[in-house]
């Protein structure tokens, strides 16, 4: 298999910082984001922990130059940006070999056989002329990885990978993020699931009422809250109130109660 | 940016998007010229009138094409600014293609005459489309959000701009100079220059794009 080497220390802005970034919404929405200040150096991997709706994307999307900070600034970002959100949007009428290629020329990239090196390391070489609405979401998942990829980006933003890909790719991640950070560049990445330990070395910031705060959540005092569902929907609404970060402790049968 | 417009345009052409532009212009080229011989100064004046919410229309399905994510995906590759200048630019392509389609059809079945006019309805053209393009920009969904409120941008723009237009307006430099540009063209008694519809029709467009690029801003 080929490999692609991620560029190396090029150019003189070498670390991502925010600099007292907050973020709304519109003119007179609530704010996400209140005076957040960071900063991440060459090399780094950060995690951004945070339950769902915390603003855990805002903050990545702000860092990646997608979102316009509403007050603050984003003093320093690395090029190119590498950023795979958190579900692909599938709905273009492309085949991924055109996609990947059209996106490749948006990016400029140099280096003709970024696209093939990365369709074929993912596994994508059975779908290069499948259209991206035919795609599962697992690999369209994929595809919005390979783009983020393809120009070897210096910060690489990806929001919840854990989440969208498949378990082959979800492997593949890790190794991915050590050769970024390896030729001097950025990872940041987003995790409600606390898969952090899938990135030993990184740095972990958590997302709560509009701040970040360095380091894992302190757990705090927790309640336990007892809900009846009929059965059959108890693996749903298990996985619905794991998916919402919470930690389901037990499911059983009324029975007992 | 030129590797952004391209992928935009393959985007709106292969998803078929293209095609209610397509109709829209046969329908008012079909109108204007089905019932005989005329002019082409004077033809083309109201063409370019006639086109102006196709145009417009066409702009914001163009710019709607784009799934919210990917438009995301653009700003973070190439920076909000070349992000929109592609969208605008893109659009523009589209408006050409259109006026060259209705400019040429009408020479084909020989509905038209004097090739004197050509060169004052490709200005006409042109002035309209530059200002239809900044009207489908304000109505597309980055900014509009909601298919009503497009629409209702889309067609209130249209009509303000034909109705501002009409002789004896109350306030005619509102609009972009589309009625006044057909009246010079049809040589009415009393018609503006050619350069001061040329100002009203950049001045209006840097106003509604400015208006855009301004509301693109926390918009994305």
């Amino acid at each position: 298999m080929q490999r692609f080497r991620f560029p190396g220390g090029r150019g003189r802005v070498t670390r991502v910082r925010l600099d007292g970034v907050s973020y709304r919404y519109g003119r007179r929405g609530a704010w996400v984001l209140r005076d957040v200040s960071l900063d991440l150096p060459a090399g780094g991997t950060a995690v951004v922990l945070g339950r769902n709706g915390v603003g855990k994307s805002t903050l990545l999307q702000l860092a990646a130059g997608v979102l316009r900070p509403s007050a603050g600034a984003v003093r320093e970002r690395p090029g190119p940006v590498g950023w795979v959100p958190e579900r692909f949007p599938a709905d273009q009428p492309f085949t991924v070999d055109g996609y990947l290629a059209a996106m490749a020329r948006v990016q400029r990239v140099a280096d003709p056989a970024a696209v093939g090196v990365w369709i074929d390391r993912l596994g994508l070489t059975p779908y290069r002329a499948t259209r991206l609405g035919e795609l599962s979401k697992g690999t369209a998942q994929k595809v919005g990885l390979a783009q983020a990829l393809i120009p070897g980006p210096r910060l690489l933003v990806l929001d919840e990978p854990w989440e969208g890909l498949d378990a082959a790719a979800r492997d593949l991640v890790p190794a991915i993020v050590g050769e970024v950070t390896a030729a001097g560049g950025i990872v940041l990445v987003s995790d409600h699931r606390g898969e952090t330990g899938r990135l030993p070395g990184a740095t972990t910031w958590t997302v709560a009422g509009g701040t970040v705060t360095p380091g894992e959540a302190t757990p705090g005092e927790t309640a336990i809250i007892e809900i009846a569902v009929p059965a059959a929907e108890a693996e749903d609404a298990a996985a619905a109130l794991r998916a919402a970060g919470h930690d389901v402790v037990a499911v059983r049968a009324k029975a007992s109660v | 940016m030129g590797a952004l417009v391209r992928m935009r345009l393959a985007a709106f052409t292969r998803g078929g998007r293209a095609l209610p532009g397509l109709l829209g212009t046969l329908v008012v080229v079909g109108i204007i010229y089905g019932g005989g011989r005329s002019e082409a100064a004077e033809a083309y004046g109201f063409s370019a009138v006639a086109l102006f919410p196709v145009i417009a229309w066409q702009a914001k399905l163009l710019l709607d094409t784009e799934p919210d994510v990917q438009r995301r995906l653009a700003v973070a590759v190439v920076g909000p600014r070349r992000e929109v200048t592609a969208g605008l630019l893109a659009a523009a392509v589209v408006g050409l293609a259109t006026v060259a389609f209705a400019m040429v059809l009408p020479w084909l079945f020989g509905s038209v005459t004097g090739p004197a006019g050509i060169a004052p309805g490709l200005w006409a053209h042109v002035a309209g489309l530059v200002a239809a393009v900044g009207l489908g920009a304000l109505a597309s969904r980055p900014v509009t959000r909601s298919t009503l409120y497009g629409i209702a941008v889309l067609v209130t723009g249209s009509v303000l701009a034909i109705v501002l237009g009409l002789n004896g307006s109350v306030a005619p430099w509102l609009a972009p100079p589309l009625m006044a540009t057909a009246r010079r063209l049809a040589d009415q008694p009393g018609s503006a220059s050619i350069a001061t519809l040329t100002l009203q029709a950049v001045l209006w467009t840097a106003v509604v794009v400015a208006i855009y690029v301004r509301l693109r801003r926390t918009r994305s």
